[in-house]
């Protein structure tokens, strides 16, 4: 802890946000010739400025195709006008909403980090589930050893237990 | 808002303010023209329908120019993009368009190392993972105040600054790792 119970990267980080805030409001050289003065700017690391500069003039922007927009405007329209509906008519004010919810998605819900959904990025996860995993099967297979059954299963459990005890007298024998 | 909020039909004004930015941000998070426009139509639907779920709740730490619209209407967008994936099963790889700026016919030259730089920004911003692509995505192309992002990805507004700051290291490393070495 430093500066007001900030820590230091707590500290470049609201630098780094002033700095932002001018290089996006197009103060950038304002920001820039004020660093020699001790400014914010000024206390920015030279690597982050730089790409800051570099993404607010170099990454494009896009926009959708004219007749996607008006499609779009059209099927807009058409929901509106069957929103008001009930409206017009007379009735109660019901709000029908449309049928735009695939498996009961909804738009508005707080949603974690989606990437943390990623089992790639929980390598811990997958490690647990795949010994989960391995402990089912084995156990599994000593069940169906021990119930005598005749699933291909416990046939299998049996001759693997069946093909390991004369190795074990053969040992035996020799010692 | 409260117009639209009245009367539905009104919505069309939200729509063509926002409709390049919603755009934009789905097309940075799925990199493929069809799908963004996909869930640019869903996000917009969304919002239309659920307009009587809105909340114009301002916030003074939001500042002057901030606007909850913006901010309710790109949660649900960040939703719709996040499910997108999800059913997708896509693992963002951003594909690039043959053409992602408008050429200039007078400068080509210009116009082809701008396209590169733009390329090669884009790229890096695409390697980052999750909420820090998003926020620089949010910040630099949607250009949204940190308060603003803190709305859409709900978390506290100095978490989103330090989120910003490292996705800024990041992508400056990035960017000097696939630079030729100096002589």
């Amino acid at each position: 802890m430093t500066v007001l119970g900030r820590d230091a990267g707590e500290i470049d980080a609201l630098v780094t946000d002033r700095y932002l805030d001018s290089l996006l409001a197009g103060r950038a050289l304002l920001t820039d010739a004020a660093r020699a003065d001790g400014e914010p700017g000024g206390l920015l690391q030279g690597a982050v400025r730089a790409v800051s500069q570099r993404l607010a003039s170099d990454l494009p922007r896009f926009h959708p195709s004219f007749r996607f927009e008006e499609r779009l405007a059209i099927r807009l329209a058409e929901a509106a006008a069957s929103m008001r509906l009930p409206l017009a008519a007379g009735g109660e004010a019901q709000v029908h909403e449309l049928s735009i919810r695939p498996g009961g998605f909804d738009p508005l819900a707080v949603l974690p980090d989606d990437e943390a959904l990623d089992p790639l990025a929980h390598p811990l996860l997958l490690r647990g589930a795949v010994a989960a995993s391995a402990i089912s099967l084995a156990g599994a297979a000593w069940l169906a050893w021990r119930r005598h059954g005749t699933s291909p299963m416990s046939r299998a459990a049996r001759a693997a237990h069946a093909m390991r005890a004369p190795a074990r007298t053969v040992r035996r024998g020799r010692a | 808002m409260e117009a639209a909020r009245r009367d539905p039909a009104e919505f069309d004004a939200l729509y063509r303010r926002y409709l390049a930015r919603v755009y934009s941000y789905a097309y940075y998070e799925l990199g493929d023209h069809h799908a963004a426009e996909d869930a640019t139509e869903k996000t917009f639907l969304a919002a239309l329908t659920n307009l009587h779920r809105f909340g114009e709740r301002a916030r003074s730490e939001d500042g002057d120019g901030a606007s909850t619209f913006r901010v309710w209407l790109f949660r649900i967008a960040r939703n719709v993009v996040a499910n997108e994936r999800r059913s997708l099963r896509r693992h963002l790889s951003t594909p690039l368009p043959d053409d992602p700026s408008i050429a200039d016919p007078l400068d080509v030259e210009r116009d082809v190392v701008r396209r590169d730089e733009g390329r090669t920004a884009w790229r890096a911003v695409g390697r980052l993972r999750g909420d820090r692509r998003r926020a620089l995505v949010l910040r630099f192309v949607d250009e949204m105040s940190t308060a603003e992002i803190a709305g859409v990805l709900g978390r506290s507004e100095g978490a989103v600054r330090v989120l910003i700051h490292r996705a800024l290291r990041s992508v400056a490393k990035d960017l000097r790792a696939g630079e030729p070495p100096a002589r």
